[in-house]
């Protein structure tokens, strides 16, 4: 039965080659679009999904709260709360915990910075860590010992063994470090990022401001492991309990105060990426990939319905007969079914080969690490091949339910089906398959502009030809400055501790000149040449001035800030204040708090032009700039765009001279910028890629209705022409009969775009305007396009001999 | 074999109903062989139809073998009808994806007979109409004539007592009328029943019994001494 099945179809494939090769030509794109997208989010919510009993591990994180200020989120925790959860929660079964931060070793005379986590020792076994050299057994007891990825160890001994060697760092102090075992590398859809684990010791971090064993510093990243059970709900709910028992309220040191509180959060590690996801508002764009694909999937569904609806005629025949010799409506719906689901197969073998094809250039745009590991996880395959089937299913409903209520009295005797208003219903699929590809593309439109637009935002701030030089903090800062300027090749250098792209961490309160609720400024701290340096312009007033004494708010000499200091301020700040101008704004002096314990008066003695310091897409905040001279650590250095070599290597031997046998870290500020508006690019680009898609899809879809339509129409044509219609009237009959379903969808698909945008734009504090002539522009593109498609047809008919045409039936 | 009493079929559209078959009552005993005759538009396929049960009558009583199948469901009807009933059309309706002995084939491939008889009986059958020589043609390679025959072999191949031919000779010349007349009959001596529906006197002279039927009701019947 099932060999009949198959030999009517395939002869059928063969006698519509056109047909069966749109129908599967389309559902091979489409499936192979969305398997490629499914491969994106798959690997997205695979992350951290394999450690040791990753399902009872859940990473400790803090939520820093201020009664005045934003609060501020942290991937760790404080020191102290391992031993209070061992201590009250006995289901608690392990805590393991590592402090992020860089290691420079020296191997003879190189010198390499990685990444390392100095760890608890019980890291290894917490998540067993698969060694590649050495045992897991007491690696990290000594604290010479260290462990490092496969990575690492070819990159340090490239073609030998790394077990036992030694390398050299400066922690605290210089020491050797034996390396005890190289363990395999993390996954790149793992959240570790670390390439050394270096076991903890306190003594590597007395003294230093930002290490410390009380509540402040939520920097240990804790990972706690519950027994088997273990309802962490209830744990969560018992947690702020536990803060606000053992929180000491009253803490000294600039950084805590009155009112701090302390939010912890228990995130399965499992959860973790897409936690982070859904933090950075990704998790959205993620979501909204799934829903182009399954558009795309579905646009390739109706085409199949489509084009199997309209040629029912052509089997309706062989299905009549199939009933009159005692075909059940349930054999004939099976037959279709079968059909339609082999298709479906057959495409899908096609697209995987594709996915496999695209994936590298995928991976390329998307920066991933996509794997296709399709014969390797039968998982993968046996849903594919469902995919397949659910597809060839819905794609065949349609026919197969038609063949099977049809009558065969109807077709036997007549000369074929008639229509039934068939047409009506597929006009309607046409419709439905270009507003969805309209919507798609004047969405990919408005992306791609927004992110040309974002880059020919003015900054404020001349970002080309500028190089950040980290880690000169220290009383050298001046003579670093002093030897960068000898160079004919470095033309002004400028510090701060953070620099543009990066937002600032500090919020100060100042009160606005009309009284009322304190007024919130990002606060940074800078040397006197941060704004020259960034081609700052002052709208009024001066910058600040080192040789000033009442312009430095803490120097290396006090130690102390002072009680009242010169600032300066952005002008977004002075609007945020209240005054009516920058000028206004000049020899003004605010109480202002830079923390919740210490209050000064701030007199303005500037006020710049606004520049961006954190993200383009957010707008810009109301800034006050003050000199530091113990947060400059960041150093951008204006070099000479002629002689760009020159000034690196003038950088280089700067360096060399204050910091031996240190790893110089630079950054490009062209560059940093560059990187904001990567992940928007990207967006575009892929939904451009995936529009385009979609648009030949539902064209493959046009382009097969339109040979079936004139073949359909061949009598009707002969007799208008018979009746004195010329070329042109046939021509533009048949184009007519395309345009209209692409004009309802271009109806249909503005409200739809213009709402998707605009949401997505919303995103956005500078942002390009929506109009509908984009969308018009594209309509008609897809007028045209649609045409092109079946104006081949149209033109063979219209020339016909229209005998031919009427002794045809 | 069968009996239809009292039975209508009307189509309905918007504003119309026309009345195709108006209160018919028509037996038809086994091994008989009948024509039905009658103008354009006059019932004739619909009856046919609905005899074949392709066709659901819209009242009346249909007994067929017995059994009242006027409310029966289509699953239902099709294996009814696969057992007893075999058709042939004028436009031969042959599937032009499948070859002779395929398409012949196909009226045994619904009732779970092992591929090996089946083969036997389709050759046995290509055999008897003479087509044997044109198996792994296709369709579109045969004259009409040859089509037909093969429709023939279709009808009968799975030994079904009745035959029901829609004006199997409309589409053929004389000649070649004349050979698939003589096929029905000689089936119709070896005990199968066949219902004709056709336009030429000549042909339904070979019928024992011819229905005339117009505007939906059966006129005359006429009824002919075995020859």
């Amino acid at each position: 039965m099932y060999k009949n099945y198959l030999v009517t179809a395939l002869r059928s494939f063969a006698r519509h080659k056109l047909f069966s090769f749109i129908n599967i030509t389309g559902l091979a794109i489409g499936l192979a679009a969305f398997i490629l997208i499914l491969l994106f989010v798959r690997d997205q919510y695979n992350w951290d999904q394999n450690w040791h009993r990753s399902a009872d591990t859940y990473k400790l994180e803090t939520t820093l709260t201020y009664p005045d200020r934003d609060d501020r989120v942290s991937p760790g925790a404080v020191d102290p709360l391992k031993d209070l959860f061992l201590a009250t929660y006995p289901e608690v079964e392990d805590i393991t915990r590592y402090l992020s931060a860089s290691m420079d070793l020296r191997l003879g005379d190189n010198l390499f910075r990685e990444p390392a986590a100095f760890a608890d020792p019980n890291i290894i076994d917490f998540f067993q860590f698969e060694f590649v050299e050495g045992n897991a057994e007491g690696a990290l007891l000594n604290l010479n010992s260290i462990v490092i990825t496969e990575r690492l160890a070819a990159k340090l001994f490239p073609g030998e063994s790394a077990l036992g060697k030694v390398v050299t760092s400066t922690v605290r102090e210089t020491q050797d470090y034996r390396i005890a075992g190289v363990i395999k590398d993390f996954s790149h859809n793992s959240h570790f990022s670390f390439e050394i684990i270096v076991p903890f010791s306190r003594d590597y971090f007395v003294g230093r401001r930002w290490f410390t064993e009380d509540w402040r510093f939520p920097l240990r990243r804790s990972y706690v492991r519950f027994k088997k059970g273990t309802d962490v709900a209830g744990v969560t709910a018992q947690l702020p309990a536990l803060i606000e028992q053992h929180m000491p309220q009253e803490t000294g040191g600039q950084e805590t105060g009155r009112g701090r509180g302390m939010i912890l959060n228990l995130i399965g590690l499992k959860d973790l990426h897409i936690y982070r996801m859904e933090l950075t508002g990704d998790l959205a764009t993620l979501q909204g990939f799934l829903v182009v694909g399954l558009l795309i999937l579905v646009i390739a569904v109706v085409n199949f319905l489509n084009l199997s609806m309209a040629r029912t005629s052509y089997r309706a025949r062989e299905v009549a007969l199939r009933k009159t010799v005692g075909a059940s409506p349930r054999q004939v719906l099976v037959q279709f079914l079968t059909e339609s689901v082999v298709l479906a197969l057959v495409s899908l073998v096609i697209a995987l080969a594709l996915v496999e094809l695209a994936l590298p250039y995928y991976n390329d745009v998307l920066a991933s690490v996509i794997e296709f590991d399709l014969f390797s996880n039968p998982l993968l395959l046996a849903g594919l091949t469902l995919l397949g089937i659910v597809v060839g299913l819905s794609a065949g409903s349609l026919h197969a339910t038609y063949f099977a209520v049809l009558k065969p009295s109807s077709v036997l005797q007549g000369n074929g089906a008639r229509d039934g208003g068939k047409q009506r219903f597929r006009t309607a699929l046409v419709v439905g398959q270009f507003t969805i590809a309209i919507a798609l593309m004047t969405t990919a439109y408005f992306v791609t502009k927004q992110t040309e637009y974002a880059r020919t935002l003015n900054l404020g701030f001349d970002k080309e030809n500028l190089v950040v030089l980290s880690g000169t903090n220290g009383q050298d800062s001046d003579a670093i400055k002093a030897k960068l300027l000898e160079s004919p090749f470095i033309l002004s250098v400028g510090r701060s501790s953070d620099v543009p792209t990066e937002g600032s961490e500090d919020r100060l309160q100042m009160r606005p000149v009309a009284g009322g609720d304190m007024a919130q400024l990002d606060g940074l701290p800078t040397g006197p040449d941060f704004f020259k340096v960034y081609n700052i312009p002052m709208l009024a007033g001066r910058p600040l001035d080192a040789s000033v004494g009442v312009d430095n708010f803490r120097t290396r000499e006090t130690r102390e800030y002072r009680e009242a200091v010169n600032i300066v301020i952005n002008a977004a700040g002075a609007r945020l204040l209240g005054f009516a101008s920058p000028e206004a704004a000049i020899g003004q002096t605010i109480r202002t708090n830079l923390t919740s314990d210490f209050a000064f008066d701030a007199t303005i003695v500037g006020v710049s032009a606004d520049f961006h310091f954190d993200s383009a897409r957010d707008v810009i905040r109301p800034g006050i700039y003050y000199l530091d001279e113990f947060r400059r650590s960041d150093m951008s250095i204006r070099i000479d765009a002629a002689n760009i070599e020159a000034a690196q290597a003038a950088i280089g031997e700067a360096w060399q001279v204050f910091f031996p046998g240190q790893v110089m870290q630079t950054r490009s500020m062209a560059e940093m910028v560059e990187r904001q508006y990567q992940g928007d690019a990207r967006i575009g680009n892929l939904l451009t890629a995936f529009t385009v898609l979609a648009i030949i899809i539902s064209c493959l879809g046009l382009f097969g209705m339109a040979s079936f339509t004139v073949e359909r129409r061949t009598k009707e044509i002969g007799i208008r022409k018979v009746l004195g219609a010329r070329y042109g009237d046939i021509s533009l009959l048949l184009l007519w009969q395309f345009s209209k379903p692409i004009l309802v969808a271009v109806a249909a698909a503005l409200p739809i775009a213009l709402y998707i945008s605009n949401e997505w734009l919303s995103g956005f504090a500078y942002r390009i305007e929506l109009s509908p002539w984009p969308l018009l522009l594209i309509s008609s593109a897809v007028l045209v396009i649609g045409w092109a498609t079946v104006a081949g047809h149209a033109f063979k008919v219209a020339r016909a001999n229209p005998i031919r045409a009427l002794r045809y039936e | 074999m069968l009996k239809l009493h009292n039975l209508s079929k009307y189509y309905r559209t918007d504003e119309v109903e026309t009345v195709a078959l108006n209160s018919v009552n028509i037996e038809i005993e086994s091994g008989e062989f009948v024509a039905i005759m009658g103008p354009s538009g006059c019932g004739k396929s619909t009856l046919l139809n609905i005899i074949g049960m392709l066709d659901n009558p819209s009242s009346g009583e249909y007994v067929f073998m017995g059994e009242d199948v006027a409310g029966y469901s289509e699953a239902k009807l099709a294996n009814i009808r696969k057992q007893n009933i075999g058709f042939i059309f004028q436009s031969f309706n042959l599937i032009d994806e499948l070859t002779v002995a395929e398409n012949i084939e196909l009226a045994l491939l619904y009732h779970n007979i092992p591929s090996k008889i089946r083969k036997e009986r389709v050759a046995h059958v290509m055999d008897k109409v003479g087509i044997a020589h044109r198996a792994k043609h296709m369709p579109s390679q045969l004259s009409g004539g040859q089509q037909q025959r093969v429709a023939v072999a279709r009808a009968v191949v799975g030994d079904q007592a009745m035959i029901l031919a829609d004006e199997p000779t409309g589409n053929l010349d004389s000649a070649h009328g004349q050979e698939v007349m003589e096929m029905l009959q000689s089936l119709n001596e070896e005990g199968t029943t066949i219902v004709m529906v056709t336009h030429s006197p000549s042909h339904a002279d070979y019928a024992r019994r011819t229905i005339n039927l117009f505007d939906g009701h059966v006129v005359t019947e006429n009824l002919r001494a075995a020859q």
